[in-house]
């Protein structure tokens, strides 16, 4: 049972990278490679609730996203509804404690996202399609991944006393 | 990161899933006559602070990395006082021999470019410069290397911007110094925001890897002479048609940081003049403000290379539109083809 304690903690941490992706994340260089920390928070709160609430508040955060890329609307809320949703279900799967397998995780959830919202939304194909999948994506997948395992490790305490 | 449940979902989970993928297509297929007051009233309610940090950011981190550029500019420009007397009389007898009028401080806004993540980033951004500055839809967007994009819709703090790089994004283009036009578009297929395609030129037009392509000012929506790109070679040929030629873009919208968005007032004028023949380098912006405006000026020089025109040189508003084809191309531009 999580005390109102740890929720708080965890609820900073969340809110610590909401604001370090708007305001970080400028400074971090080439903005297709750098890492997506609304990401990176929603899967810390997806795993950590039920399925449901995972797709729930992955569907308002990619709407949200969608807002500032309105060309392709409603294509981040279709991945992030996705990815929320199978981090809640994959909790069961994905509970070693082990910074590898949860950077794995991580990027391999950057990844999905990416690939269904560029699949979506229809604005790419042939070779710049495959460059955006199999070059792009990864990279920024990479650095989302990194992301996560510095946060991890900065924060273990208290994300691991919100497990207990 | 592991959690304490290890239960896999219920029959809610799942259901509350099909409706949120079904509220996410519905979003999607939403037309976009509404997508777009949507998302301009999310951007101006719960974006607005974030963006406005990341506004905040992205200048701060701007005007840091410009720190240097700057001292080396106050160093250089210590150097050249000493001749500004002479030039200054220099340049008063040349204008008045060309006739120009006096340098124009307005019809345009300097912003940043706020990049988001994901793979929609390149194809449109969100600049950090909306209705209150005077930016208008169909504002043309360009940095000091040439054109990025054009202004798709516009909030009172901020804007978004197609990018060349988008498939719905045509530019009316001529090959400098001649005759030869087409259209400018990104390459389909290609790597995103790599290359660009002019296509539909006269079949009997053959252009040299190397030739500079700019806005033609046909069509009313980006003045004449902003860079495009250069030619890199031929793509296809529709024998006794039209060739489509590779560009090389002058710009590329991940490497932009600060943009210079023209009123669309200013669509009728020619800019050619102020990017010069060459492509200024990608570290050649500088945006200062005075009493009279904003200006962007090319960063300060490096020792020992020519110095560049500034971008605050447009001639006057109510100066004739040059559209008439320029004189003979030169032999450089183009060939006949065989």
């Amino acid at each position: 049972m999580r005390t109102p304690g740890a929720q708080v903690r965890v609820a900073l941490v969340l809110s610590l990278l909401v604001v370090a992706h708007f305001a970080l994340r400028p400074r971090l260089g080439d903005p297709r490679l750098t890492p997506d920390f609304v990401l990176v928070a929603l899967l810390f709160l997806a795993i950590r609730v039920r399925p449901a609430w995972g797709a729930v508040v992955g569907l308002l955060v990619g709407i949200v996203s969608d807002a500032v890329s309105p060309s392709a609307f409603g294509a981040a809320a279709l991945a992030l509804t996705i990815v929320g949703y199978s981090a809640g279900w994959l909790k069961a799967v994905v509970f070693a404690d082990n910074l590898l397998v949860n950077a794995f995780f991580v990027f391999t959830a950057a990844w999905a996202r990416d690939a269904i919202q560029v699949l979506v939304a229809r604005q790419l194909r042939g070779g710049a399609l495959a460059w955006q999948l199999l070059a792009l994506s990864p990279l920024a997948a990479l650095t989302t991944a990194i992301a996560a395992v510095v946060t991890l490790v900065l924060f273990r305490g208290w994300l691991r006393q919100a497990e207990a | 990161m592991a959690t304490g449940s290890n239960r896999y979902a219920t029959r809610a989970d799942t259901a509350v899933l099909a409706a949120c993928v079904v509220v996410s297509l519905v979003v999607l297929a939403l037309p976009a006559g509404l997508k777009d007051p949507i998302a301009g009233a999310l951007r101006r309610t719960v974006l607005y602070p974030v963006l406005a940090v990341q506004r905040r950011t992205a200048r701060s981190a701007e005007e840091r990395e410009r720190l240097t550029a700057v001292r080396a500019e106050r160093d250089s420009l210590a150097l050249e006082t000493t001749l500004l007397p002479e030039l200054r009389g220099e340049n008063a007898r040349l204008r008045a021999l060309l006739a120009l009028g006096g340098r124009l401080g307005h019809g345009f806004v300097t912003g940043e470019v706020l990049h988001q993540t994901g793979v929609a980033d390149g194809l449109t951004m969100v600049l950090s410069v909306g209705r209150r500055d005077g930016v208008e839809p169909y504002s043309p967007v360009l940095t000091a290397r040439g054109l990025l994009g054009l202004v798709r819709t516009v909030d009172a703090r901020t804007s978004i911007a197609l990018a060349w790089t988008h498939p719905d994004f045509r530019a009316s283009a001529v090959v400098e110094g001649t005759a030869v036009y087409g259209i400018v578009r990104s390459q389909p297929g290609g790597r995103s925001g790599e290359l660009m395609e002019l296509v539909g030129v006269p079949y009997r037009e053959q252009l040299l890897p190397g030739t500079r392509v700019v806005t033609s000012g046909l069509g009313g929506v980006f003045p004449r002479g902003i860079p495009l790109g250069t030619v890199q070679g031929t793509l296809t040929e529709a024998t006794g048609w039209e060739r489509t030629y590779v560009l090389r873009p002058a710009v590329h919208p991940a490497e932009a940081g600060h943009v210079v968005v023209i009123s669309p007032a200013r669509a009728a004028d020619t800019v050619a003049a102020v990017f010069g023949s060459g492509l200024p380098g990608p570290d050649s912006v500088l945006v200062v403000s005075d009493s009279t405006g904003v200006r962007l000026l090319p960063a300060p020089p490096a020792p020992r290379r020519r110095p560049r025109p500034r971008l605050d040189t447009f001639p006057p508003a109510a100066e004739p539109r040059q559209q008439e084809p320029p004189g003979p191309p030169p032999a450089s531009a183009r060939r006949p083809a065989p």
